[in-house]
């Protein structure tokens, strides 16, 4: 019962706070082009809005266009659940495996790719493609990154790499109260990874520079694409899927590469919610740095994105050569 | 310290892939000097430590010729005869950026390969300080190999010679203090020459396309 409690809470801080780091990367990018963007609480209020509005069905479609939503929309709260928020969970046991994680988010993309072809317009038939082949590209990076954490680790489990990462050395089982936690110096070697990371978010959420989540113009968009033929309740639980994964990524991103929890020494209830709202400021400070990075980038022509592919793949690889070929830091 | 040396070298490579990985002069350009920001933090550290250890600044000195040097003067150079030639230079490369990467992995493994032919006889420190310096210089020699326009392998030449300055910074905890001068005088001579060069071989043949110097062959 109580290992349950984790990703229930996970699950619970996603749905709540996911919207929000689009809201913010908007009025980042808004600010830097000397615009006043929209609000930052845009995203909830075109979910409520959407929400409340009945979808309309195209009739030469299938039942995977009204399947798709809600298999995108479960399939990424589930991701989020996966991700450990903080490393108190730790002694109660945290479920889930890197791997399992990127399967559900991949299963989610199946059906979203199959509903973009479903209705049968050229758009999204195009989107769809495309959203295939960038996630091909993208998948060497993500795995050998994952590779290089799990050999780090000596496990694929999120709980094991919560531990390695966080440097609990010892029993990582049972952080000490008061304990410090941060970097192990030999995780500095898993650098390159987490840059390769940062490319795989920016090329899973569709965001500048692989696909421009503004556009609705027809030759360039990806993920727009293939929710063209989408409305109402639908596009609500597509557009909310979409954030539950940015969340869940940057979430990945958070509780992996930056192990820092400064209120670990407070015990009791006060001190696991600070702790999780220390772990939601983590996310939102990344999903600054993307604002910054998709600001200061252009969006790649579509065939150079197999360049940026082949660079963030380089990267995992060489961060896993660092740290398991030479063995330093074990 | 050791830590630092470590994560500098490390990006040190990273720097050099970045410029693989680039499509136009300018990204080469702010690659390489990246690559020389990250040089000269290694070697103020390193200055500093020995300022505080031995009381000599011969590697403070170093550091500042390094950053007016490389981080200042070269690049500015570059962008300046890249300007004056620029309307001609496309596309400069042999192969697809994604083939010419995964190239360069290969050579950092061959590296792998050779440095742990060391043995014991290096600490794992050093050995993978070495990896990263020596993949460096690899990885430029592959950049200088891959390009046909004179500018371009200028700034192969230049990640070389990144390369070996900190191979022989990592190999011995630097060089005397003549010879890192030296290297740099010459590198300073060698950046001037070819700058001028670069623009008259474009006057001259108007295009600075270097496989046409092999019709020069008797």
């Amino acid at each position: 019962m109580r290992a349950l409690l984790h990703p229930a809470l996970a699950a619970l801080l996603a749905l709540l706070l996911s919207p929000l780091p689009t809201g913010l990367i908007r009025k980042v990018k808004a600010l830097v082009q000397k615009r006043r963007g929209a609000p930052l609480l845009q995203l909830y209020r075109d979910l409520r809005k959407l929400l409340r509005k009945d979808p309309v069905v195209s009739t030469t479609s299938s039942w995977v266009l009204r399947a798709a939503p809600a298999v995108v929309f479960a399939t990424s709260l589930v991701a989020c659940s996966l991700v450990p928020v903080t490393v108190r969970a730790l002694p109660d046991g945290v479920p889930g495996d890197l791997f399992l994680f990127f399967f559900v988010l991949a299963l989610g993309r199946f059906f979203l790719v199959l509903s973009g072809m479903d209705a049968g317009s050229s758009f999204g038939g195009m989107g769809s493609s495309r959203e295939a082949l960038i996630s091909a590209l993208v998948e060497p990076a993500a795995f050998t990154g994952i590779l290089a954490i799990a050999a780090y680790a000596r496990s694929t489990s999120f709980a094991a790499a919560l531990a390695a990462l966080n440097g609990l050395g010892g029993d990582p089982l049972l952080p000490q109260a008061g304990a410090p936690t941060g970097w192990a110096p030999s995780a500095l070697f898993l650098l390159p990874v987490f840059l390769a990371f940062v490319l795989v978010l920016v090329a899973e959420t569709s965001r500048i520079p692989v696909d421009d989540p503004a556009t609705h113009l027809e030759l360039t968009m990806v993920h727009e694409a293939m929710i063209l033929e989408d409305s109402g309740r639908h596009l609500a639980l597509l557009e909310y899927g979409a954030a539950l994964k940015q969340w869940a990524l940057l979430g990945l991103l958070a509780s992996l590469f930056l192990p820092f929890d400064p209120f670990l020494g407070v015990a009791g209830a006060a001190g696991l919610a600070l702790s999780v709202a220390f772990f939601a400021a983590k996310v939102l400070l990344l999903s600054l740095l993307v604002g910054v990075l998709e600001a200061a980038t252009v969006k790649l022509r579509f065939f150079s994105v197999p360049n940026l592919a082949a660079l963030a793949f380089v990267l995992a690889l060489v961060g896993f050569l660092q740290y398991a070929v030479t063995g330093i830091g074990r | 310290m050791e830590t630092l040396g470590l994560a500098l070298a490390s990006l040190q490579l990273l720097a050099a892939f970045w410029l693989v990985a680039g499509k136009r002069m300018h990204s080469h350009i702010s690659a390489f000097r990246a690559q020389a920001v990250l040089l000269a933090v290694n070697v103020g550290a390193l200055g500093v430590r020995e300022v505080l250890a031995t009381g000599r600044p011969d590697l403070l000195v170093v550091c500042a010729a390094l950053v007016a040097l490389k981080v200042v003067y070269i690049p500015r150079k570059l962008h300046r005869t890249y300007a004056a030639i620029e309307y001609r230079i496309e596309k400069d490369f042999l192969a697809n950026i994604p083939t010419l990467v995964l190239a360069c992995v290969a050579l950092v493994l061959l590296v792998y390969a050779a440095v742990s032919g060391l043995g014991a006889s290096v600490s794992a420190t050093r050995a993978l300080l070495l990896v990263e310096a020596l993949s460096v210089v690899l990885v430029g020699v592959f950049f200088l190999l891959s390009r046909r326009k004179a500018i371009g392998q200028i700034v192969g030449l230049l990640v070389i010679e990144n390369g070996l300055f900190a191979t022989g910074l990592y190999a011995s905890d630097g060089m005397p203090f003549i010879v890192d001068l030296g290297i740099l005088l010459d590198l300073l001579t060698a950046v001037l020459v070819l700058g001028v060069l670069v623009l008259h071989i474009d006057d001259a043949f108007e295009t600075t396309d270097t496989d046409r110097l092999d019709g020069l062959k008797g």
